[in-house]
């Protein structure tokens, strides 16, 4: 049997500990590999906090200088915080904003153009990444046309062609693309699910095909549920891309009442240019712009933070890759 | 067939093929009419309007051929219109668009790293996507929010300004047609960074095609992560790179508060689409620029991946 090896008498070997205590902090901190160790993570969290603050440094602005009264404005030590909230600025953006109604046509037509370009991007998009259709490669080609071009350059037709057909001052120009797949940057969306749909696996159809259902089965009740992550980033991006335009409703809507948003605060500044010319400036000129910039922009952070979630790991998984 | 010889009264039967095409082409009947109406026709209505004189009636629109006359004055006789706006607005763009797809590269590449709080930062780096509108932005700018001290008081201690005299610098390094494209981009500087947030979300979603085994193989090897970062991650994203980059000159370019595309009114309107037409080959020359420095900056790369 093999002599069990007896216990080594413990040596109070000082150097041989140091060395140990040593060899495991330095694992601690530079980590056994260059990027596991607390340093490197230290120096992540500097740099991402530093960059964070400089990326929000005019939100927070833009909130702290809505609500500064007064003798707020006035006070150089007051930078950040201020001394009491005044709510003046907020109300009388809210007044000249006519938020209420701008709110619900921004909403209207948002949604609107949201809903239609998730649902027919998404039929287009899978046409193109998993149909037949003869002259493919040559629509492939218009699709990356449609991405390239500028707005500006095909405006001026549209606006002729809005006002021959009596529709100019109407939503229809906005909405009317978005029902074929195109709008405002119809064609990043079509290519956005193309990559998705191209990247699932074709075993499912080819299942459901064997299985006698037809493509329409196949795309509504296979292929759609199947893109949720596509759908919401879809979604969310053109809610936000439409609510914040103010390209297309300063093109079609300029002579209406109905103004989204978007119009009201670009012509907020009309608006205080001639109140300075009448009245002179006044210090509260700045926080009312800040106010309506925070107006605008408080639905689309609340909308935000709801689906913050999904957003994100949606992106992950569009598969905008190869 | 047989079968019709067989039996004249069974109908022909489609060939599979056939069938597929007809579905295939149900599936993209709405977009492919919606780029007739909606691009095609405008672009060749605006071609056509840019060689003409238009004039709006009550009854209807007047189109005058007027051949290059529009095209001769923006070009050749009224170079105001064009070229001191373009050039130092080209200027601007060839730094922000590097500075755009390079810093989108590094916050992609640390949102990666795993840590705490990586979702929070997530949500933070996406947030400028909700607001990047033109008025908020181009309201900031004007309070000097862009900057990168934020627009403090230059004479409050510890701001960037007071250490360091950009504008004195900039200059007296770089000649005056540079020196002010330069300048306005270092005082717009942290909205520009709110312009990628969606090449931010681009380059996370590359980031997760290459595959994980060859980080790990890395890994084993020995190689510490600036040698990874160079051989494995950037090569990677290489086709990311090229997509992003299309991307953000398409987006800045077409900013509807550019100064150039604002000339545009319904005043002249055949003068107006000349001008639109002059800017998209001049955006598609851009691009076209870029694609071929991209093929041949790449060339041994993607000879390599065969």
């Amino acid at each position: 049997m093999p002599e069990l090896p007896t216990k080594r008498k413990k040596t109070s070997w000082k150097p041989n500990q140091i060395s140990q205590y040593l060899l495991k902090s330095k694992f601690v901190l530079l980590g056994k590999e260059a990027d596991r160790g607390l340093l490197f993570k230290i120096f992540i969290y500097l740099l991402l906090f530093d960059t964070a603050f400089i990326y929000l440094n005019p939100l927070f602005y833009m909130i702290s200088s809505m609500v500064k009264s007064g003798p707020d404005i006035l006070d150089p030590s007051v930078i950040w915080v201020p001394k009491s909230i005044f709510l003046g600025s907020l109300q009388e953006a809210w007044t000249t904003l006519n938020y209420p109604n701008a709110f619900m046509i921004s909403l209207y037509l948002s949604t609107l153009a949201a809903v239609f370009q998730t649902v027919f991007c998404a039929v287009a998009g899978y046409a193109f990444a998993r149909l037949h259709f003869p002259f493919k490669k040559f629509w492939m080609a218009c699709l990356l046309l449609t991405f390239v071009v500028p707005p500006q350059v095909l405006i001026l037709p549209m606006i002729v062609a809005a006002n021959q057909m009596n529709l100019l001052n109407t939503f229809w120009p906005i909405i009317l693309p978005t029902l074929f797949g195109h709008g405002l940057k119809g064609a990043l969306f079509v290519i956005i699910y193309r990559q998705f749909f191209y990247t699932q696996p074709k075993e499912l159809e080819e299942a459901a095909y064997m299985d006698g259902a037809n493509v329409f089965k196949i795309f509504f009740r296979i292929m759609l549920p199947l893109a949720r992550p596509a759908i919401i980033v879809v979604f969310l991006f053109s809610f936000v891309w439409s609510w914040n335009d103010f390209y297309y409703p300063s093109m079609y809507l300029l002579q209406t009442d109905a103004q989204p948003l978007s119009l009201s605060l670009s012509q907020l500044a009309d608006y205080l240019k001639k109140k300075t010319e009448l009245e002179g400036p006044s210090i509260f000129d700045n926080s009312i712009k800040m106010a309506t910039s925070f107006l605008m922009i408080v639905p689309l952070i609340l909308l935000y933070s709801f689906t913050q979630r999904w957003f994100v790991e949606g992106v992950e998984r569009t598969g905008l890759v190869e | 067939m047989a079968t019709d010889r067989v039996s004249p009264l069974r109908k022909r039967r489609w060939s599979a093929m056939t069938l597929r095409k007809l579905e295939g082409s149900i599936f993209i009947a709405p977009w492919i009419l919606g780029f007739l109406i909606f691009m095609a026709f405008p672009l060749g209505f605006s071609i056509y309007m840019s060689f003409s004189n238009v004039r709006i009636l009550a009854s209807g629109i007047d189109v005058k051929p007027v051949g290059l006359q529009h095209y001769d004055y923006i070009l050749f006789k009224n170079p105001v219109l064009l070229y001191n706006q373009l050039i130092p607005f080209l200027k601007q763009q060839l730094f922000i668009i590097p500075i755009i797809v390079i810093f989108a590269l590094l916050i992609a590449i640390l949102l990666n790293q795993k840590f705490y709080g990586r979702a929070f930062f997530r949500v933070i780096f996406f947030l400028p996507v909700i607001f990047s509108s033109g008025q908020i932005v181009r309201e900031f700018i004007a309070q000097g929010k862009g900057e990168l001290d934020g627009g403090g008081d230059p004479d409050t201690a510890g701001s960037f300004n007071s250490f360091i005299d950009m504008s004195s610098f900039v200059n007296s390094v770089f000649p005056p047609s540079w020196a002010g494209p330069i300048q306005t981009v270092l005082n717009s500087f942290v909205i520009i960074l709110w312009y990628s947030g969606v090449q931010i979300l681009i380059f996370l979603a590359g980031r997760q095609t290459i595959s994980k085994s060859a980080y790990e193989a890395a890994r084993i090897d020995g190689a510490n992560p600036w040698e990874v970062f160079w051989k494995i991650t950037l090569p990677g994203m290489t086709p990311f790179i090229l997509l992003n980059t299309i991307y953000t000159i398409v987006d800045l370019f077409t900013f509807p508060t550019n100064p150039i595309l604002s000339q545009m009114d319904t005043a002249n309107i055949g003068r107006s689409s000349a001008l639109a037409w002059i800017y998209f080959v001049i955006i598609f020359l851009f691009l076209g620029l870029f694609y071929v420095i991209f093929s041949r900056a790449t060339r041994s790369q993607r000879a390599l991946r065969g």
